[in-house]
């Protein structure tokens, strides 16, 4: 059971944005909720937007680095399970997990520019203990990371594009036990290393006005690994795999600054989570035949693309200090009928602030936090959930350092 | 470049996640064998009544099947590794798990084609509950012996010697003494008394068993009661190829197939191409029936039949060729067993005809044996000795493992009062 205990106490997974996508990845762009692609000023542009890196400082080498702690409270839920005749009432396990990012822009003396990131963009952990919730996702875990090199060029002094490659491993876990309901049990896990990438171009058509537009392709995470399936406490195992969309995802944001001290940015975001048609295990033999329904049949997934709409202010307050606010609207892409205990999402209200200070000509911290206020969501399946879901959500605090050289 | 990015990426990975793959299931562990299926009573009970198997009032007990592999002794006299399933009750009184111990009845599985039909490939593949162990066990109470038989489970690769009784009955013995060798290991306390019986195949390889443990010594077996079998095989095949079309050619063609390879004999003088050249594929257990018949002609004899006209021809008129000889040679009721014997069959049945069974009767009375009779299974079912009741081979099946199980029990009840 070693993996077991590493993968439960070194997760880097969490639900934030809409489902299980994760877009703030640094300091600037935790404190402005992600408004945070036309005006990118430091190392995290070669995350947000590389065709920014061509405007930054050509003879400085950037670097960024942090971590964020995120503390997911408990989902509670209030209602009942079609076909069991009690109620389901249940709150979700708390999470508390570290996720580490970094970035590197690379100093140049000519109109290309490389740079680097480290990033976790998406991830879901949820776990329940409860007797009816656990028959469906005792837990269920979806953790990436993302290497991506990115170069920019600098087409004129105010027009530049960029993109690079994105290398995502993955690792999911699949976990589902029946107790006392119903004597089934899953264990799940497998993990995947796939390609995608990201284009990018930013425009200044004045000096105090930015424009971005990136685009992140669409990887699918077709997780292999193994699977123990068990019917009455008696399990096999499988070679098994399952197949989640990190989905296409489109941002267009456009900024102003006002006497180079006050910067209001808004971002529109467009995620293609329509990719996310079915939730389909595959095996190498065919499973115990009492478990196919429960643990073989695709269960439809069917999710919408979503709009997320973002407005990040920064504040140049003196040399040292540089404050910021943000506030999102993120939809969810997932329909009523398709809500399910390993994600329950809904609607989200994002608030975030931060700061930066100077603390020498290289050295720069700053911190951050972020509250998502997931709403309240009342689902009725007819052959499902029948209840309502609350709380939930997220707090993140996030710390970092950039070093300019 | 693409080294360089993966070695990074792998040194972030570390830091976030784990490694290696997933732990085997963590199913109980037993010496010698292995747990393949654990239904508690209240869960077999649940599935019996949603089955519609079982009600309310019914008394079932759990099941908690083990696969266990033994070796055996082959046609050849060779030793083969093979395997059986042995499925034992659960929740069933102190008194008789722990003080008046558990009676055995070993149950001899009918004809199949595929490996995934044998009793413990079953249980390992659905760890769920299947065929004569849910009557004999959940619903009577016996620790169900269940050998996959040489050719199925353990020893899929070496051929199956179908309706050939020294190594069916050598499969089933050695399953006997291994099953009682697991259960003193595991402390599954058995009270000595041994019932057998089988449908089928399985009829006939529970008779060939009794016949090797009465004429080679072995365990007391209380009562033998073989369901359906083919007793006689000599007339079963004269009986056959007498008839100008089969209606399931494949088990005409396993008996001539596994015939030819255990008295070493050349295929094509038994099963004529392109048939014969198919039949170790067809018959490799990766097929069910269904998937084989389609691939046989069902005409019997002939240049264009299933069989060689040479030695069907030969088989009719000289009484010293091989294929009657060995016919001859595998018959089980041309003796006269000391153990009480109930041949259990029903008298619709339209694959093995119930004549075998009054002809193996009557053969075994004039061998002088001690208490032999016929069990009519529509009869006992109705009470009605007039019963105008057919059931054929296939739907008699679970009635006579019902009858049969009603012997055992009322035998049971006689000597341990449970």
């Amino acid at each position: 059971m070693k993996k077991l205990i590493v993968l439960s106490t070194l997760t880097s997974a969490i639900v934030m944005a809409g489902a299980y996508k994760i877009p703030e990845q640094s300091v600037n762009s935790m404190a402005l909720g992600a408004a945070y692609i036309a005006h990118t000023t430091d190392a995290d542009s070669a995350y947000f937007n590389p065709a920014n890196m061509s405007f930054l400082d050509p003879e400085v080498n950037y670097f960024e680095a942090g971590i964020t702690l995120a503390h997911l409270p408990k989902n509670n839920f209030e209602g009942t399970q079609a076909g069991i005749p009690m109620p389901a009432d249940a709150e979700s396990e708390i999470e508390n997990l570290p996720i580490p990012y970094m970035h590197f822009v690379m100093a140049t003396d000519n109109r290309w520019r490389f740079g680097m990131s480290t990033t976790v963009p998406a991830g879901l952990t949820k776990r329940w203990k409860t007797p009816i919730q656990k028959l469906y996702a005792e837990e269920f875990t979806l953790k990436n990371v993302e290497l991506n090199p990115v170069v920019s060029y600098k087409v004129s002094d105010t027009f530049s594009i960029g993109g690079g490659i994105r290398m995502v491993y993955s690792e999911g876990k699949v976990y589902s036990d029946g107790g006392a309901l119903a004597p089934i049990k899953r264990e799940m896990e497998g993990d995947t290393i796939e390609w995608g990438y990201n284009v990018a171009l930013a425009w200044r058509p004045t000096e105090d006005v930015a424009v971005g537009i990136t685009y992140r392709s669409k990887i699918d995470l077709n997780e292999e690994g193994q699977a123990n399936l068990y019917l009455s406490g008696i399990g096999r195992q499988y070679d098994a795999s399952v197949s989640v969309p990190l989905p296409a995802a489109l941002n267009i944001g456009i900024s102003k600054t006002w006497n180079d001290r006050l910067t209001l940015e808004f971002v529109y975001e467009r995620t293609f989570w329509s990719a996310y048609e079915t939730l389909d295990f595959e095996y190498g033999t065919p499973i115990q035949p009492a478990l196919v329904g429960a643990f073989d049949d695709p269960k439809d997934k069917l999710w919408e693309d979503t709009n997320t709409f973002r407005l990040g202010l920064t504040y140049q307050y003196n040399d040292k200090l540089t404050l910021m606010a943000g506030y999102s609207y993120d939809e969810t892409p997932i329909l009523e009928e398709h809500v399910s205990y390993e994600l329950p999402d809904s609607d989200a209200h994002i608030f975030s602030a931060g700061f930066k200070y100077k603390y020498s000509e290289n050295l720069t911290l700053g911190a951050a936090v972020l509250y998502d206020k997931k709403v309240s969501r009342k689902i009725t399946q007819p052959t499902g959930i029948n209840g309502e879901f609350s709380d939930g959500g997220a707090v993140l605090l996030t710390a970092g350092i950039s070093y300019r050289f | 470049m693409v080294y360089l990015l993966r070695s990074v990426l792998f040194a972030v990975v570390l830091m976030v996640t784990g490694c290696g793959d997933l732990d085997q299931p963590s199913n109980p562990q037993v010496e010698g064998g292995e747990v393949v299926v654990s239904f508690d009573q209240t869960l077999m009970k649940k599935t019996l009544i949603k089955a519609g198997a079982a009600d309310e009032n019914t008394t079932v007990f759990g099941y908690t099947a083990y696969k266990i592999p033994y070796v055996t002794t082959d046609e050849e006299g060779d030793e083969v590794a093979v395997s059986g399933l042995m499925v034992v009750p659960t929740g069933l009184p102190e008194a008789v798990t722990q003080q008046i111990g558990l009676s055995l009845v070993s149950d001899d599985h009918g004809t199949i084609f595929a490996n995934d039909e044998a009793p413990g490939v079953i249980g390992e593949k659905t760890s769920a509950p299947d065929g004569a162990a849910i009557i004999l066990t959940a619903l009577a109470g016996f620790v169900t012996l269940q050998p996959d038989y040489i050719g199925f489970g353990d020893s899929n690769d070496h051929y199956h010697p179908f309706v050939l009784k020294k190594s069916l009955a050598n499969a089933t013995v050695d399953f006997i003494d291994a099953a009682k060798t697991f259960a003193t290991a595991n402390g599954i306390k058995l009270n000595g008394q041994l019932f057998l019986t089988g449908y089928s195949e399985g009829g006939y390889a529970a008779l060939a068993t009794l016949q090797k443990i009465e004429k080679e010594g072995g365990p007391e077996v209380a009562i033998a009661a073989p369901m359906s079998g083919p007793y006689a095989m000599n007339e079963m095949a004269m009986g056959v190829l007498s008839q100008p079309e089969l209606t399931v050619p494949s088990f005409m063609a396993n008996v001539g197939y596994s015939y030819a390879k255990a008295y070493g004999k050349v295929l094509t003088d038994v099963i004529n191409e392109p048939y014969a050249s198919k039949l170790a594929t067809l018959f490799d257990g990766s097929l069910n029936r269904t998937g084989i018949d389609p691939q046989l002609t069902t005409k019997t004899v002939g240049a264009d039949g299933l069989f060689n006209p040479v030695i069907v021809n030969d088989f009719f008129t000289d009484p010293n060729n091989w294929f009657k000889q060995a016919m001859l040679e595998n018959d089980v009721h041309r003796w006269a067993p000391q153990t009480q014997v109930r041949l259990v069959h029903c008298m619709g049945d339209d694959v093995i005809p119930f004549a075998i069974s009054q002809l193996a009767e009557g053969t075994m009375k004039a061998y002088q044996a001690a208490d032999v009779s016929i069990v009519p299974v529509e009869i006992a079912l109705t009470g009605d000795p007039a019963t105008e009741m057919r059931l054929g081979h296939a739907e008699c099946g679970k009635y006579a493992y019902g009858v049969a199980a009603k012997i055992f029990g009322e035998a049971r009840y006689k000597l341990f009062h449970y």
